[in-house]
């Protein structure tokens, strides 16, 4: 819980899972009782994220989380969201806006319109102000490669 | 026996005008958990992808033009679709399942048919997802995250090891089978005769299996991909001379099944199950049924 804590208060998040499940170092809330009992359960109801050497969010829980006022964001156009879901970092003059509470060293939502595609952390690389690209939606592609 | 030719004959000798060489269209399976359809559609059209509505579904459009990779848009990524072949669309749709359901999907790797029934179950009820294979297991957890369904409990699990227990309401069996050539270009290399009969008799022991976890009243939806009676409409006489059951007409696509094979009548119940033959539907290869336990 410690680091998924401290990725929601990192992101400005007042999100607090009422019941934190731990299957194979990932994280749920159930919502999905199956009824009868069964073994060998590997995902359950509302899949939070895991824990690596950072937290890393679902892209269930980045969704949750756009929804929420609070919450810092930064939004791009389509071309910029595509470099970043493969992988790329997003320079300062390419955000279109961005919402209170995006700071230097802070982490904040990449947002496409409505929708989260990834996350990221506002610091400066080379004299230059970019989001660093800590997860994008790209990882689903990655994952299907792997 | 095996080889295209014997395969082509045989279908003949069931009634098809099979060609052997037909093929299926790319087809994408909008997801009304995260968008609808007229929302997507503006958007796809505006990259210049063309689509066309498949009638007798209800969220399938067929692709007709795209000037990308539908499988690698942000819109994929985001979940607002799912590349699903036509036919693979109808299973989950003849089911119907519900946001009171308790659902079973016996055999749901990769997941596009699971995450097609959260969709349709509004992402409520219970949604239990198992398969027996871990690796392709983690397509379906990674589909069911990117199309984001919180209503499944996902199991590393033989489906015949479940305790008999009438614990589900609806059960979708896509069960394992032999497949068809339209979607696999060595197809006619790899089958032989014995596989057709070594999965027709796995798919028994999963049909008695789902008989057994349905409550009385409760809908078992049974579809193949495969072609091949043994696996299709004679494994579903097999179910309706043991066990009690009845078949539920479904209507639109594909042909009725299959009453007569080779020299064997079969119950004329068995028509109201339906067979897509891959000339006539312009989709691959497949068969299902609507089962109900009395």
């Amino acid at each position: 819980m410690r680091l998924m804590r401290r990725f929601l208060r990192d992101i400005g998040s007042k999100y607090t899972p009422s019941e934190v499940i731990n299957i194979n170092n990932k994280r749920f809330t159930y919502t999905a009782k199956p009824p009868l009992e069964l073994p060998e359960q590997v995902y359950t109801g509302t899949y939070l994220g895991q824990n690596r050497q950072r937290f890393e969010p679902s892209s269930i829980l980045l969704q949750m989380l756009a929804q929420e006022p609070e919450t810092h964001k930064v939004y791009v156009d389509r071309d910029t969201s595509w470099l970043f879901v493969v992988g790329k970092d997003i320079f300062d003059e390419n955000i279109l806006d961005r919402s209170d509470g995006v700071r230097l060293g802070g982490y904040c939502l990449v947002m496409f319109g409505e929708h989260c595609i990834g996350y990221g952390r506002y610091e400066t690389s080379l004299d230059l102000r970019v989001v660093k690209n800590l997860f994008d939606l790209g990882d689903f592609l990655r994952r299907e490669q792997a | 026996m095996s080889g295209r030719e014997w395969f082509i004959e045989r279908y003949m000798a069931l009634g098809s005008m099979l060609s052997g060489d037909e093929k299926t269209p790319k087809a994408i399976r909008i997801n009304p958990l995260k968008t609808t359809s007229t929302e997507l559609i503006d958007i796809l059209s505006w990259q210049g992808v063309k689509l066309e509505k498949i009638p007798f579904l209800d969220y399938g459009y067929k692709v007709i033009e795209s000037p990308f990779s539908l499988g690698a848009s942000i819109e994929y990524l985001l979940g607002l679709y799912s590349l699903q072949e036509t036919a693979s669309q109808y299973p989950t749709q003849a089911l119907a399942p519900s946001p009171t359901d308790r659902v079973l999907d016996m055999a749901s790797a990769p997941g596009g048919k699971t995450t097609q029934a959260a969709a349709y179950m509004q992402n409520k009820g219970v949604l239990v997802a198992i398969d027996i294979n871990r690796d392709r297991l983690y397509a379906t957890e990674n589909n069911v995250e990117r199309c984001g369904v919180t209503n499944t409990s996902i199991h590393h699990l033989d489906a015949l090891s479940i305790p008999d227990k009438p614990a589900f309401s609806k059960i979708l069996l896509d069960a394992p089978c032999s497949g068809n050539y339209t979607t696999d270009s060595h197809w006619f290399k790899k089958r032989i005769e014995e596989d057709i009969e070594r999965n027709a008799e796995l798919q028994k022991r999963l049909l008695v299996k789902a008989i057994n976890l349905l409550e009385s009243g409760g809908t078992l939806v049974y579809s193949t991909c495969s072609l091949e009676p043994e696996e299709n409409e004679l494994n579903i006489q097999w179910l309706l001379e043991n066990h009690k059951v009845e078949l539920e007409q479904l209507d639109g696509p594909g042909s009725p099944a299959l009453t007569t094979i080779f020299d064997a009548t079969l119950d004329d119940q068995i028509s109201y199950c339906r067979r897509f033959w891959p000339d006539q539907t312009g989709t691959q290869g497949f068969f299902v049924a609507k089962v109900v336990k009395q």
